[in-house]
Protein backbone atom coordinates (compact mmCIF):
# COMPACT_ATOMS: atom_id res chain seq x y z
CA UNK A 1 0.00 0.00 0.00
CA UNK A 2 1.19 3.53 -0.24
CA UNK A 3 2.10 5.40 2.79
CA UNK A 4 2.91 9.14 2.98
CA UNK A 5 3.82 9.87 6.37
CA UNK A 6 4.00 13.52 7.70
CA UNK A 7 5.06 14.33 4.48
CA UNK A 8 6.55 18.04 4.10
CA UNK A 9 7.81 19.63 0.98
CA UNK A 10 10.00 23.44 0.65
CA UNK A 11 10.41 24.97 -2.48
CA UNK A 12 13.09 27.58 -1.60
CA UNK A 13 11.61 29.46 1.10
CA UNK A 14 7.67 28.32 0.81
CA UNK A 15 6.57 24.95 2.19
CA UNK A 16 4.29 23.73 -0.38
CA UNK A 17 3.39 20.45 1.55
CA UNK A 18 2.96 20.48 5.21
CA UNK A 19 2.87 17.29 7.50
CA UNK A 20 0.54 15.41 4.92
CA UNK A 21 -0.38 11.87 6.03
CA UNK A 22 -2.20 9.67 3.48
CA UNK A 23 -2.55 5.99 2.77
CA UNK A 24 -4.15 4.02 0.19
CA UNK A 25 -4.97 0.29 -0.55
CA UNK A 26 -4.85 -1.59 -3.89
CA UNK A 27 -8.16 -1.49 -5.49
CA UNK A 28 -8.99 1.58 -3.71
CA UNK A 29 -9.54 5.17 -4.73
CA UNK A 30 -8.46 8.55 -2.87
CA UNK A 31 -9.32 11.94 -4.43
CA UNK A 32 -7.43 14.86 -3.19
CA UNK A 33 -9.66 17.96 -3.63
CA UNK A 34 -7.95 21.48 -3.73
CA UNK A 35 -7.59 25.34 -4.99
CA UNK A 36 -5.07 25.73 -8.03
CA UNK A 37 -1.77 26.22 -5.07
CA UNK A 38 -2.94 24.37 -2.80
CA UNK A 39 -0.24 21.61 -2.90
CA UNK A 40 -1.89 19.02 -5.12
CA UNK A 41 0.36 18.49 -8.40
CA UNK A 42 3.20 18.83 -5.23
CA UNK A 43 1.86 15.98 -3.95
CA UNK A 44 2.15 13.67 -6.83
CA UNK A 45 5.54 14.47 -7.90
CA UNK A 46 6.38 13.30 -4.28
CA UNK A 47 4.82 10.48 -4.05
CA UNK A 48 6.85 10.08 -8.05
CA UNK A 49 9.82 10.72 -6.13
CA UNK A 50 10.48 13.65 -8.59
CA UNK A 51 10.55 15.82 -5.46
CA UNK A 52 12.30 14.89 -2.51
CA UNK A 53 10.69 15.83 0.52
CA UNK A 54 12.30 18.20 3.67
CA UNK A 55 10.14 15.54 5.77
CA UNK A 56 8.95 12.02 5.92
CA UNK A 57 8.70 8.62 4.37
CA UNK A 58 6.58 8.39 1.19
CA UNK A 59 6.47 4.33 0.62
CA UNK A 60 4.70 1.54 -1.35
CA UNK A 61 4.83 -1.80 0.54
CA UNK A 62 7.67 -0.77 2.63
CA UNK A 63 10.02 0.22 -0.19
CA UNK A 64 10.68 3.30 -2.19
CA UNK A 65 7.45 3.90 -4.53
CA UNK A 66 9.26 3.93 -7.51
CA UNK A 67 10.35 0.72 -6.82
CA UNK A 68 6.70 -0.59 -7.85
CA UNK A 69 7.04 1.66 -11.49
CA UNK A 70 3.79 4.13 -10.78
CA UNK A 71 1.54 5.60 -13.66
CA UNK A 72 0.90 8.48 -14.19
CA UNK A 73 -2.28 10.20 -16.32
CA UNK A 74 -1.44 13.38 -17.22
CA UNK A 75 -3.39 16.55 -17.48
CA UNK A 76 -3.52 17.23 -21.12
CA UNK A 77 -4.01 14.37 -23.02
CA UNK A 78 -2.47 15.47 -26.45
CA UNK A 79 0.33 16.99 -24.75
CA UNK A 80 1.47 13.93 -23.00
CA UNK A 81 2.53 12.36 -25.93
CA UNK A 82 5.35 13.06 -28.57
CA UNK A 83 3.70 14.74 -31.07
CA UNK A 84 6.37 13.07 -33.72
CA UNK A 85 5.83 9.75 -32.57
CA UNK A 86 2.77 7.44 -33.46
CA UNK A 87 0.53 6.82 -30.92
CA UNK A 88 1.34 2.94 -30.66
CA UNK A 89 5.10 3.78 -30.20
CA UNK A 90 4.28 6.25 -27.27
CA UNK A 91 2.02 3.48 -25.51
CA UNK A 92 4.02 0.50 -25.47
CA UNK A 93 7.38 2.71 -24.59
CA UNK A 94 6.81 1.20 -21.16
CA UNK A 95 6.74 -2.18 -21.81
CA UNK A 96 9.30 -1.33 -24.83
CA UNK A 97 11.89 -3.86 -23.19
CA UNK A 98 9.64 -6.57 -22.29
CA UNK A 99 9.82 -9.93 -25.34
CA UNK A 100 7.63 -10.86 -26.68
CA UNK A 101 5.60 -7.31 -25.89
CA UNK A 102 2.07 -7.48 -24.00
CA UNK A 103 0.09 -7.78 -26.86
CA UNK A 104 -2.81 -9.82 -25.53
CA UNK A 105 -2.91 -7.42 -23.02
CA UNK A 106 -2.82 -4.47 -24.92
CA UNK A 107 -5.60 -6.02 -27.16
CA UNK A 108 -7.83 -6.44 -24.22
CA UNK A 109 -7.39 -2.92 -22.25
CA UNK A 110 -8.14 -1.46 -25.76
CA UNK A 111 -11.34 -3.51 -25.45
CA UNK A 112 -12.08 -1.98 -21.87
CA UNK A 113 -10.88 1.64 -23.28
CA UNK A 114 -13.33 1.40 -26.52
CA UNK A 115 -10.14 1.87 -28.61
CA UNK A 116 -9.65 0.69 -32.23
CA UNK A 117 -5.98 -0.24 -33.66
CA UNK A 118 -6.39 2.45 -36.31
CA UNK A 119 -5.95 5.15 -33.70
CA UNK A 120 -2.55 3.15 -32.83
CA UNK A 121 -0.99 4.57 -35.52
CA UNK A 122 -2.18 8.03 -35.84
CA UNK A 123 -0.16 11.05 -34.30
CA UNK A 124 -1.55 12.90 -31.11
CA UNK A 125 -2.94 15.43 -33.30
CA UNK A 126 -4.58 12.66 -35.31
CA UNK A 127 -6.97 11.85 -32.63
CA UNK A 128 -9.77 13.57 -30.59
CA UNK A 129 -8.68 15.04 -27.15
CA UNK A 130 -11.61 11.90 -25.57
CA UNK A 131 -9.80 9.60 -27.41
CA UNK A 132 -6.44 11.42 -26.21
CA UNK A 133 -7.17 10.98 -23.07
CA UNK A 134 -8.22 7.00 -23.36
CA UNK A 135 -4.83 6.39 -24.80
CA UNK A 136 -3.27 8.22 -21.88
CA UNK A 137 -4.92 5.38 -19.83
CA UNK A 138 -3.51 2.81 -22.02
CA UNK A 139 -0.05 3.66 -21.96
CA UNK A 140 -0.73 4.43 -18.12
CA UNK A 141 -1.87 0.64 -17.83
CA UNK A 142 0.01 -1.10 -20.51
CA UNK A 143 2.67 -2.51 -17.31
CA UNK A 144 -0.09 -3.39 -15.24
CA UNK A 145 0.98 -1.09 -12.07
CA UNK A 146 -0.02 -1.35 -9.29
CA UNK A 147 -0.33 2.28 -8.33
CA UNK A 148 -1.63 5.13 -10.75
CA UNK A 149 -1.67 8.94 -10.40
CA UNK A 150 -3.88 11.15 -12.04
CA UNK A 151 -3.47 14.76 -12.30
CA UNK A 152 -6.78 16.75 -13.32
CA UNK A 153 -7.57 13.22 -15.23
CA UNK A 154 -10.87 14.64 -16.90
CA UNK A 155 -10.44 18.49 -17.38
CA UNK A 156 -9.61 18.74 -20.80
CA UNK A 157 -13.07 16.86 -21.70
CA UNK A 158 -16.60 17.56 -22.30
CA UNK A 159 -18.99 16.39 -19.69
CA UNK A 160 -19.95 13.51 -21.61
CA UNK A 161 -16.71 12.52 -22.21
CA UNK A 162 -15.99 13.31 -18.62
CA UNK A 163 -18.76 11.02 -17.55
CA UNK A 164 -17.68 7.75 -19.88
CA UNK A 165 -13.96 8.18 -19.11
CA UNK A 166 -14.61 8.28 -15.65
CA UNK A 167 -16.78 5.01 -16.04
CA UNK A 168 -14.07 3.54 -17.79
CA UNK A 169 -11.16 3.81 -15.04
CA UNK A 170 -13.63 2.72 -12.59
CA UNK A 171 -14.35 -0.54 -14.37
CA UNK A 172 -10.55 -1.17 -15.60
CA UNK A 173 -9.30 -0.61 -11.49
CA UNK A 174 -11.92 -3.24 -10.15
CA UNK A 175 -10.42 -5.61 -13.05
CA UNK A 176 -7.12 -4.82 -12.47
CA UNK A 177 -6.79 -4.00 -9.39
CA UNK A 178 -4.42 -0.55 -9.17
CA UNK A 179 -4.23 1.76 -6.24
CA UNK A 180 -5.78 5.18 -7.67
CA UNK A 181 -4.58 8.56 -6.36
CA UNK A 182 -7.04 11.37 -8.75
CA UNK A 183 -5.93 14.93 -8.12
CA UNK A 184 -8.87 16.49 -8.84
CA UNK A 185 -10.77 20.24 -8.56
CA UNK A 186 -13.88 18.78 -9.64
CA UNK A 187 -15.54 17.51 -6.54
CA UNK A 188 -18.73 16.04 -8.20
CA UNK A 189 -16.16 13.23 -10.16
CA UNK A 190 -14.22 13.00 -6.97
CA UNK A 191 -17.60 11.97 -4.71
CA UNK A 192 -18.93 9.54 -7.37
CA UNK A 193 -15.66 7.34 -7.55
CA UNK A 194 -13.75 7.87 -4.74
CA UNK A 195 -13.29 5.49 -1.50
CA UNK A 196 -12.07 9.27 0.54
CA UNK A 197 -11.29 12.67 -0.11
CA UNK A 198 -8.81 14.18 1.12
CA UNK A 199 -9.19 18.34 0.82
CA UNK A 200 -6.04 19.95 0.50
CA UNK A 201 -5.37 23.55 1.17
CA UNK A 202 -1.74 25.28 1.64
CA UNK A 203 -0.12 22.79 1.37
CA UNK A 204 -1.78 20.97 4.75
CA UNK A 205 -4.94 18.40 4.37
CA UNK A 206 -7.52 20.30 6.24
CA UNK A 207 -10.09 16.93 5.69
CA UNK A 208 -9.93 13.27 4.76
CA UNK A 209 -13.13 12.03 4.93
CA UNK A 210 -15.88 9.45 2.90
CA UNK A 211 -17.84 11.49 0.07
CA UNK A 212 -20.92 11.09 1.55
CA UNK A 213 -20.07 12.77 4.97
CA UNK A 214 -17.98 15.41 3.04
CA UNK A 215 -21.12 16.34 0.45
CA UNK A 216 -23.78 16.21 3.64
CA UNK A 217 -21.43 18.19 6.46
CA UNK A 218 -17.83 19.54 5.30
CA UNK A 219 -16.12 19.98 8.63
CA UNK A 220 -14.10 22.92 7.77
CA UNK A 221 -15.53 26.52 6.06
CA UNK A 222 -12.98 25.56 2.80
CA UNK A 223 -14.77 22.19 2.61
CA UNK A 224 -18.33 23.75 2.69
CA UNK A 225 -17.20 26.86 0.26
CA UNK A 226 -15.85 23.85 -2.16
CA UNK A 227 -19.02 21.50 -1.28
CA UNK A 228 -21.43 24.66 -2.22
CA UNK A 229 -19.48 26.09 -5.15
CA UNK A 230 -20.24 22.35 -6.61
CA UNK A 231 -23.43 22.70 -6.46
CA UNK A 232 -24.13 26.13 -7.51
CA UNK A 233 -22.00 24.60 -11.08
CA UNK A 234 -24.33 22.22 -11.21
CA UNK A 235 -21.74 19.10 -10.23
CA UNK A 236 -24.62 17.86 -7.99
CA UNK A 237 -28.34 17.02 -9.22
CA UNK A 238 -30.87 17.56 -6.58
CA UNK A 239 -32.02 14.24 -5.30
CA UNK A 240 -35.97 13.72 -6.00
CA UNK B 1 -34.79 45.53 -28.23
CA UNK B 2 -34.40 41.86 -29.63
CA UNK B 3 -31.47 40.99 -31.14
CA UNK B 4 -32.06 38.77 -33.99
CA UNK B 5 -30.01 37.27 -36.79
CA UNK B 6 -31.02 34.58 -39.74
CA UNK B 7 -28.93 32.31 -41.98
CA UNK B 8 -25.48 31.98 -40.06
CA UNK B 9 -23.53 29.35 -41.28
CA UNK B 10 -19.95 28.82 -41.67
CA UNK B 11 -17.89 26.15 -43.86
CA UNK B 12 -14.04 24.90 -42.80
CA UNK B 13 -11.87 22.97 -45.54
CA UNK B 14 -15.05 22.32 -47.49
CA UNK B 15 -16.71 20.73 -44.77
CA UNK B 16 -20.00 22.57 -43.34
CA UNK B 17 -19.39 22.99 -39.81
CA UNK B 18 -22.26 25.36 -39.00
CA UNK B 19 -25.78 24.87 -41.05
CA UNK B 20 -28.04 27.91 -41.46
CA UNK B 21 -29.02 29.01 -38.19
CA UNK B 22 -31.38 31.71 -37.07
CA UNK B 23 -31.61 33.80 -33.35
CA UNK B 24 -33.77 35.51 -31.72
CA UNK B 25 -32.27 36.99 -28.34
CA UNK B 26 -34.32 39.23 -26.63
CA UNK B 27 -33.37 42.14 -23.93
CA UNK B 28 -32.03 40.39 -20.29
CA UNK B 29 -32.41 36.84 -21.96
CA UNK B 30 -30.10 34.15 -20.32
CA UNK B 31 -29.80 31.22 -23.15
CA UNK B 32 -27.82 28.33 -22.43
CA UNK B 33 -25.91 27.02 -25.67
CA UNK B 34 -24.80 23.61 -24.48
CA UNK B 35 -23.27 20.28 -26.85
CA UNK B 36 -20.20 17.98 -26.71
CA UNK B 37 -16.94 19.31 -28.09
CA UNK B 38 -16.96 19.50 -31.33
CA UNK B 39 -20.80 20.07 -32.34
CA UNK B 40 -20.25 23.90 -33.35
CA UNK B 41 -21.04 25.63 -29.96
CA UNK B 42 -17.94 28.17 -30.43
CA UNK B 43 -18.19 28.44 -34.47
CA UNK B 44 -21.82 29.66 -33.23
CA UNK B 45 -21.04 32.24 -31.07
CA UNK B 46 -18.07 33.64 -33.15
CA UNK B 47 -20.96 33.68 -36.26
CA UNK B 48 -23.50 35.36 -33.72
CA UNK B 49 -21.19 37.79 -32.33
CA UNK B 50 -19.73 39.08 -36.38
CA UNK B 51 -23.00 39.80 -37.42
CA UNK B 52 -24.44 41.48 -34.96
CA UNK B 53 -21.43 43.60 -34.87
CA UNK B 54 -22.04 44.00 -38.37
CA UNK B 55 -25.43 45.22 -37.68
CA UNK B 56 -24.12 47.97 -35.44
CA UNK B 57 -25.19 46.08 -32.08
CA UNK B 58 -23.32 45.80 -28.83
CA UNK B 59 -21.98 42.55 -28.18
CA UNK B 60 -18.57 41.63 -25.74
CA UNK B 61 -17.28 38.53 -25.86
CA UNK B 62 -15.56 36.40 -22.55
CA UNK B 63 -13.59 33.51 -24.44
CA UNK B 64 -12.49 30.23 -22.12
CA UNK B 65 -9.28 31.48 -20.82
CA UNK B 66 -8.05 34.96 -20.04
CA UNK B 67 -4.47 34.06 -22.14
CA UNK B 68 -6.65 34.37 -25.50
CA UNK B 69 -7.90 38.26 -24.29
CA UNK B 70 -4.95 39.77 -22.34
CA UNK B 71 -1.18 40.20 -23.98
CA UNK B 72 0.74 39.25 -21.48
CA UNK B 73 3.49 42.02 -22.79
CA UNK B 74 0.80 44.75 -21.61
CA UNK B 75 -0.40 46.15 -18.36
CA UNK B 76 -3.92 45.50 -16.95
CA UNK B 77 -4.43 49.71 -17.24
CA UNK B 78 -3.18 49.57 -21.13
CA UNK B 79 -6.03 46.38 -21.91
CA UNK B 80 -8.82 48.70 -20.37
CA UNK B 81 -7.53 51.81 -22.22
CA UNK B 82 -7.44 50.19 -25.43
CA UNK B 83 -11.38 48.45 -24.54
CA UNK B 84 -12.10 52.17 -24.40
CA UNK B 85 -10.70 53.00 -27.42
CA UNK B 86 -12.28 50.57 -28.81
CA UNK B 87 -15.55 50.81 -27.55
CA UNK B 88 -15.45 54.62 -28.16
CA UNK B 89 -16.42 54.98 -24.24
CA UNK B 90 -14.84 58.45 -23.15
CA UNK B 91 -12.91 57.21 -20.46
CA UNK B 92 -14.28 57.15 -16.97
CA UNK B 93 -12.73 56.68 -13.55
CA UNK B 94 -15.76 55.84 -12.06
CA UNK B 95 -17.04 53.33 -14.40
CA UNK B 96 -13.91 51.63 -14.08
CA UNK B 97 -14.12 51.47 -10.65
CA UNK B 98 -17.65 50.22 -10.19
CA UNK B 99 -16.64 47.69 -12.78
CA UNK B 100 -13.97 46.35 -11.08
CA UNK B 101 -15.64 46.71 -7.74
CA UNK B 102 -18.63 45.05 -9.11
CA UNK B 103 -16.07 41.74 -10.33
CA UNK B 104 -14.48 42.20 -6.58
CA UNK B 105 -10.90 43.17 -8.17
CA UNK B 106 -10.82 46.81 -7.45
CA UNK B 107 -7.64 46.01 -4.83
CA UNK B 108 -5.70 44.55 -7.96
CA UNK B 109 -2.60 46.68 -9.03
CA UNK B 110 -4.03 47.62 -12.84
CA UNK B 111 -0.13 48.65 -13.58
CA UNK B 112 1.03 44.72 -13.23
CA UNK B 113 0.53 42.35 -16.60
CA UNK B 114 -1.95 39.68 -16.75
CA UNK B 115 0.65 37.53 -15.40
CA UNK B 116 0.70 39.66 -11.77
CA UNK B 117 -2.94 38.66 -10.98
CA UNK B 118 -4.36 35.38 -10.59
CA UNK B 119 -6.16 33.43 -13.40
CA UNK B 120 -9.40 34.23 -11.96
CA UNK B 121 -8.92 37.72 -11.39
CA UNK B 122 -7.48 37.54 -14.98
CA UNK B 123 -10.97 36.10 -15.60
CA UNK B 124 -13.13 38.89 -14.02
CA UNK B 125 -10.79 41.67 -15.49
CA UNK B 126 -11.59 40.23 -18.95
CA UNK B 127 -15.34 39.98 -18.05
CA UNK B 128 -15.52 43.94 -16.62
CA UNK B 129 -14.37 45.12 -19.61
CA UNK B 130 -16.98 43.26 -21.77
CA UNK B 131 -18.96 45.18 -19.70
CA UNK B 132 -17.37 48.26 -20.25
CA UNK B 133 -20.08 49.26 -23.57
CA UNK B 134 -22.60 48.56 -21.71
CA UNK B 135 -23.55 45.49 -24.76
CA UNK B 136 -26.91 44.52 -25.31
CA UNK B 137 -25.63 41.09 -25.21
CA UNK B 138 -22.16 39.10 -23.31
CA UNK B 139 -21.47 35.73 -24.88
CA UNK B 140 -19.39 34.18 -22.41
CA UNK B 141 -17.44 31.08 -24.14
CA UNK B 142 -16.97 28.45 -21.28
CA UNK B 143 -16.33 31.14 -19.24
CA UNK B 144 -15.38 29.35 -15.67
CA UNK B 145 -13.28 26.00 -16.94
CA UNK B 146 -10.25 27.45 -16.71
CA UNK B 147 -11.17 28.19 -12.84
CA UNK B 148 -11.09 26.93 -9.49
CA UNK B 149 -14.69 25.84 -8.79
CA UNK B 150 -14.93 28.35 -5.79
CA UNK B 151 -14.15 30.95 -7.63
CA UNK B 152 -16.04 30.12 -10.94
CA UNK B 153 -18.90 30.21 -8.93
CA UNK B 154 -18.59 33.66 -7.27
CA UNK B 155 -17.64 34.97 -10.48
CA UNK B 156 -20.88 33.73 -12.14
CA UNK B 157 -22.92 35.21 -9.07
CA UNK B 158 -20.87 38.53 -9.70
CA UNK B 159 -21.65 38.94 -13.56
CA UNK B 160 -25.60 37.59 -12.72
CA UNK B 161 -25.85 40.09 -10.25
CA UNK B 162 -24.11 42.74 -11.67
CA UNK B 163 -26.58 42.27 -14.67
CA UNK B 164 -29.63 41.86 -13.07
CA UNK B 165 -32.16 44.51 -13.87
CA UNK B 166 -29.68 45.97 -16.86
CA UNK B 167 -31.47 44.66 -19.85
CA UNK B 168 -27.79 42.90 -21.09
CA UNK B 169 -29.04 39.28 -22.21
CA UNK B 170 -26.24 36.57 -21.54
CA UNK B 171 -25.48 33.51 -23.85
CA UNK B 172 -23.34 30.75 -21.97
CA UNK B 173 -21.68 28.76 -24.25
CA UNK B 174 -21.10 25.12 -22.17
CA UNK B 175 -20.57 21.30 -22.87
CA UNK B 176 -22.11 21.42 -19.18
CA UNK B 177 -25.36 21.33 -18.86
CA UNK B 178 -25.45 20.78 -15.34
CA UNK B 179 -23.84 24.38 -14.98
CA UNK B 180 -26.06 25.87 -17.66
CA UNK B 181 -29.26 24.34 -15.91
CA UNK B 182 -28.66 26.29 -12.89
CA UNK B 183 -27.59 29.35 -14.48
CA UNK B 184 -30.18 29.85 -17.84
CA UNK B 185 -34.11 30.32 -18.39
CA UNK B 186 -33.78 29.12 -21.86
CA UNK B 187 -31.65 26.21 -23.24
CA UNK B 188 -30.35 25.12 -27.00
CA UNK B 189 -28.59 22.23 -28.04
CA UNK B 190 -26.35 21.64 -30.71
CA UNK B 191 -25.04 18.87 -32.30
CA UNK B 192 -23.11 18.11 -35.88
CA UNK B 193 -23.25 22.16 -36.38
CA UNK B 194 -26.76 22.36 -35.60
CA UNK B 195 -29.40 23.82 -33.23
CA UNK B 196 -31.47 20.69 -32.81
CA UNK B 197 -33.38 21.29 -30.08
CA UNK B 198 -34.63 24.61 -27.95
CA UNK B 199 -37.01 24.93 -24.91
CA UNK B 200 -37.09 26.16 -21.43
CA UNK B 201 -34.25 24.83 -19.16
CA UNK B 202 -37.17 23.38 -17.17
CA UNK B 203 -38.67 21.64 -20.39
CA UNK B 204 -35.57 20.67 -21.85
CA UNK B 205 -34.65 19.23 -18.40
CA UNK B 206 -37.67 17.17 -17.76
CA UNK B 207 -38.48 16.07 -21.35
CA UNK B 208 -35.55 16.19 -23.86
CA UNK B 209 -36.53 15.10 -27.50
CA UNK B 210 -33.76 14.85 -29.34
CA UNK B 211 -30.76 12.11 -28.51
CA UNK B 212 -28.24 15.06 -28.13
CA UNK B 213 -30.73 16.51 -25.54
CA UNK B 214 -31.41 13.31 -23.95
CA UNK B 215 -27.49 11.85 -23.60
CA UNK B 216 -26.56 15.95 -22.02
CA UNK B 217 -30.07 15.02 -20.11
CA UNK B 218 -28.34 11.86 -18.90
CA UNK B 219 -24.87 13.03 -18.16
CA UNK B 220 -25.32 16.35 -16.75
CA UNK B 221 -23.96 15.62 -12.86
CA UNK B 222 -21.90 13.35 -11.25
CA UNK B 223 -24.46 12.46 -8.30
CA UNK B 224 -27.93 12.85 -7.13
CA UNK B 225 -27.81 14.16 -3.48
CA UNK B 226 -29.81 16.73 -1.00
CA UNK B 227 -28.42 19.80 -2.34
Amino acid sequence: MLRVESVSVRRGRTMTLEDVSLSLEPGRTLAVVGESGAGKSTLIAAVLGFLRPWRGEISWAGAPVRDCAPSLVMQEPRAAFNPTLTLRRSVMEPVAARRPPPLDRMERLCRGLELTHDLLDRRPLEVSIGQAQRLGLLRALIAAPPLVLFDEPLSALDAFTQKRTARLIADLQAEEGFAALIVTHDLGYACAYADDIAVLRSGRIEELTRPKDFIASPRTAYGRKLRDAAVALGAFERAA
Amino acid sequence: MTLSVSGLGAVRSGRTILHPTSLEIASGDRIGLVGASGSGKSTLGHALIDDLRAQGRGVAHVPQSPDEALDPLRSLEFHWNEAELALKAPPDADRRKRLLSALKIAGGDLGKRPWGWSRGMQQRFVIAMALIGSPELIVLDEPTSALDPVIAADTMDLLESHLNGTGTATLLITHDLGLAARRVSRLMVMDEGRVVEAASTQDLLECPRTGAAKSLCAHRSWLAVPC
